[in-house]
């Protein structure tokens, strides 16, 4: 078994924490996805899948989807972090933090208010007239993809720079002439390709398998995906041969991104890498303001206010408005919808649904971490890759398949649910802890390791600290992602187990969009409420282990809670 | 370190052991008056149509499992997979669902209680009807109400209606069932809708919505969610066009388990009773039983059934026709 020269320092031969950690992968890594995929591969009829009419179109939608998302989301995620990173920019502590609210927004609740925000008889509409018709076709999916993925990216930036900015350098580019723009173009973006990988990795990976948006606004203008198709036949499904379809389009998902992502993965991976020399010493502090700063500052509100700030707006007016289709004026408003949600399972529901995120969160990250670590061999490679794939398993199949492979022990319990958000979301935590461990100075453990430390006080002294920001990233996205989880959970919860997500679909299900609306609004203020004194708790975490963390005053405070 | 870090190894091992343990399920129980119930009526209605039937009978408990129709199918198809149906009693919300799960060999016989008065035409040996939804035509305040669905194909509709899709709600299956079969209709009505500029959404809450918000002039939508918009306050009008509103029942069925709870025939004849059927109609639902009052339903309004013998074995033929009219 190879092992990574970076724990294991000198050595000729893997030491033992390295061959656990990697057994404990492979053994997670079978166990949580292998298994419970080839339980489903029986089923699979890739024939008659593949041959179905429009099939081949949805696959050139779904990939060509991603590619556009990413290639915008990417850049867009980037720019704003290094634009929150100007110590001149007004108000820079309270816009890093307006970044990453969107992710707290489950995609249908963004396709929704998106609707009600910029659609025909949506809020521009009725008061000035204005609406964008183009918003229920291809191009209103990928903008609110886009939305919706940006966070993502520029949290995997913020990571990237936290933990390897380094304003020496740059610093020393400026005063040697070279212009902010050479700067981040020679010396910045070099630094930041790792993150900037696993960012794009994970948003052409999550597009792949969206659906909610898609399904959304491509139903009138008659854009399908692979995702939509697969919700189609489920729908029909109760016949064995159309489930069987079903199955095999999800697989079929899963292959073509194996197809597009294991050769960037393999051959690109080791290029991303940048190898930082050492800790920097800051050069940060207060700059007096400038016009370009005071334009950035403004791009970016008006960003925010368009992409979540109105659309948010027109959802807490559905919600508080009493029927669809009456004007959300102060006559028409009321709290029916709010008290509506208040059932006696609500309180339980919730606190499953904490219970498995928090519990996925904190498991993901160590499995993560692990994962990311062995990744710089080429088998680490290949696990990474896995851990990445079984994101695009639609999380239906996903269920299907656990349910098959341990169903007969674990049917109705939380840990059935929790094992496949292990399964379904590792990729949030092993990618962008990864895209922080491509760069660790391997000098530094050897130095380390030479002078006596052991691997685990190694391990301690120069890997925590370098990936701390990146982990707690991680943590967050799996926790977000999980809280608002609905479509696995609303098919292995049973009476026992029910969490948010089934209210949810309750409430989607009977069609009244004010108490969708208001779940949706409740739902977001729970999880912004619960991820707030989560990352409080996580700052103390690190920082009662005393990790310095280098280059911080370059870093945005908020982006220093993430830590 | 070390020591730290084992502490947080075990932190997590403690709290994986908590998730695990703490709430695990006990749904498997063999106890003599607990049953298992797959369904996707609204958690309003099953969740009374459950109290009434424990209240009738001390002591049952009945493990719900309720959910979309797609993951219904879903899970049913992970139990077949996996060792046989684990569900005592399945309550479906389309006779199509409910025929494809009769085809494998999932339901056994079983017929509503004597005392239930529900239609033949609500029957098959092995399920039977226990409510309805009414597939009407919605329209914006102020926009005339179509006499006839062949009215929507018109010009004062133009580029202003909008249907469910059959591939993602089982009664917009059951409406391209009935105009596919239906005399001066047929698969054409489709390619004229198309043609006039309808517009093809996804449930019919969905077109529901976008009749009320002015997005659409008028569209197909079930009639109970429409009432209660409309009490509400939304700005819409419920037409039953000729011939008929189209008419999709909701079956209940005992399954073939192997080992099936003694209370199951009890809990399908119950909801099929007059008592079941009551609760069903008090909760927004229009019963199967005729007579039993439940939402708004005029006096002569024309109502129109799909042949559904005809559609159990037709529906993939009809849904490619229907793509290539309204691609998806």
């Amino acid at each position: 078994m190879s092992h990574p020269r970076l724990v294991s320092g000198s050595r000729p031969r893997a030491s033992g924490p390295v061959r656990a950690a990697t057994v404990i992968t492979i053994l997670a890594v079978a166990g949580l996805i292998g298994y419970p995929v080839a339980r489903l591969i029986p089923s699979a009829h890739f024939g008659a899948a593949l041959s179905a009419p429009g099939v081949g179109l949805a696959a050139w939608h779904t990939v060509a989807l991603a590619a556009v998302v990413t290639v915008v989301a990417v850049p867009v995620g980037a720019a704003m972090a290094l634009a929150v990173r100007r110590p001149d920019l007004p108000l820079r502590r309270t816009l890093s933090v307006a970044m990453v609210v969107p992710l707290v927004f489950p995609q249908f609740v963004l396709g929704y208010s998106w609707t009600q925000a910029y659609g025909k008889a949506g809020f521009t509409d009725t008061f000035l007239g204005l609406h964008w018709q183009g918003l229920l076709g291809p191009a209103g999916i990928a903008v609110v993809l886009i939305i919706n993925a940006a966070p993502l990216c520029y949290l995997l930036t913020a990571a990237g720079l936290a933990t390897r900015a380094q304003p020496d350098l740059e610093h020393a580019a400026r005063v040697s002439g070279a212009s902010p723009a050479t700067v981040l173009a020679t010396v910045t973006l070099p630094l930041l390709r790792p993150a900037l990988g696993a960012a794009a990795v994970l948003t052409f990976v999550a597009t792949l398998e969206s659906f909610a948006v898609p399904q959304m606004l491509g139903a009138p203008a008659g854009f399908s995906t692979i995702t939509t198709r697969i919700y189609a036949d489920l729908a029909l499904g109760s016949d064995p041969a159309t489930f069987d379809e079903a199955v095999a389009l999800a697989l079929g998902l899963v292959l073509l991104a194996a197809v597009l992502l294991i050769p960037a993965d393999l051959i690109l991976a080791p290029r991303l890498r940048s190898e930082r020399t050492g800790q920097s010493s800051s050069a940060g502090g207060r700059a007096p303001r400038t016009a370009r700063s005071m334009f950035i500052a403004a791009g970016m509100w008006l960003y925010l206010a368009l992409g979540v700030g109105l659309p948010t707006l027109a959802l807490i007016a559905a919600s508080i408005t009493r029927a669809i289709g009456l004007k959300p004026t102060p006559s028409n408003w009321t709290l029916d919808n709010f008290s509506a949600l208040a059932t006696p399972a609500s309180a339980q529901q919730l606190a499953h649904s904490l219970e498995l995120a928090v519990a996925a969160a904190f498991i993901l990250v160590v499995l993560g971490a692990i994962v990311a670590l062995l990744a710089r061999t080429v088998h680490g490679r290949a696990l990474l890759g896995l851990t990445t794939l079984s994101l695009v398993v639609p999380g239906s199949t996903l269920a299907v398949g656990l349910l098959l492979a341990y169903g007969r022990w674990l049917d109705g319990t939380l840990t059935l649910i929790l094992l496949a958000y292990l399964a379904k979301l590792w990729a949030l935590a092993s990618r962008p802890i990864s895209g922080a461990v491509d760069r660790l100075p391997p000098a530094e453990v050897h130095a380390a390791r030479t002078s006596g430390a052991g691997p685990l006080a190694a391990l301690r002294t120069v890997v925590v600290p370098a990936l701390a920001p990146a982990v707690a990233g991680a943590w967050l996205l799996v926790f977000l992602t999980a809280l608002h989880e609905v479509t696995i959970s609303s098919l292995l919860y049973s009476t026992h187990s029910e969490t948010v997500a089934v209210a949810l679909l309750n409430s989607q299900e009977l069609g009244d969009i004010g108490q969708t609306a208001a779940l949706s609004v409740s739902l977001t203020a729970l999880v912004l409420l619960a991820a707030l004194p989560m990352a409080a708790l996580l700052r103390m975490a690190v920082r009662r282990r005393g990790i310095a963390l280098p280059d911080v005053s370059e870093l945005p405070r908020e982006v220093s809670v993430a830590r | 370190m070390k020591v730290a870090l084992a502490r947080r190894l075990v932190g997590v091992l403690l709290l994986s052991a908590l998730v695990a343990t703490g709430c695990s399920s006990n749904a498997s129980s063999s106890s003599s008056s607990r049953l298992t119930l797959y369904t996707c009526a609204t958690d309003k209605i099953e969740q009374a149509a459950i109290s009434a039937f424990s209240k009738a009978n001390p002591g049952a408990k009945v493990d719900v499992y309720r959910a979309a129709t797609g993951q219904l199918n879903s899970r049913v198809a992970a139990d077949v997979r996996g060792g046989g149906i684990k569900a005592d009693v399945i309550w479906a919300c389309d006779p199509l669902t409910m025929h494809n799960y009769d085809a494998q060999g999932l339901l056994t016989n079983w017929a509503p209680p004597s005392t239930s008065t529900i239609d033949t035409a609500y029957r098959t040996p092995h399920f039977t009807g226990v409510d309805l939804l009414y597939l009407v035509a919605v329209t914006h305040q102020g926009v005339p109400a179509p006499q006839s669905w062949n009215d929507l194909t018109g010009p004062t509709y133009h580029g202003g209606v909008a249907l469910p899709s059959p591939t993602f709600a089982a009664s917009a299956l059951g409406m391209l069932g009935y105009f596919a079969t239906a005399t001066d209709y047929g698969l054409n009505y489709f390619t004229r809708l198309k043609a006039n500029g309808a517009k093809r959404l996804n449930s019919p809450d969905d077109t529901l919505a976008g009749v009320a918000q002015g997005t659409y002039k008028a569209g197909f939508a079930l009639a109970n969610a429409a009432y209660a918009a409309i009490h509400k306050g939304s700005p819409v009008t419920v037409t039953w066009p000729k011939p008929g509103a189209i008419a999709i029942y909701a079956p209940i069925g005992v399954t073939a388990k192997k080992s099936l709870s003694p209370i199951a025939r009890e809990f399908a004849d119950f909801i099929a009773s007059p008592a079941g059927q009551a609760v069903i109609a008090k909760n927004g639902a229009y019963a199967a039983m005729s007579g039993v009052a439940g939402p708004p339903k005029p006096a002569g309004s024309p109502v129109a059934s799909p042949d559904w013998s005809t559609l159990f074995g037709q529906s993939k033929t009809l849904l490619a026709h229907f793509g290539s009219i309204f691609p998806s």
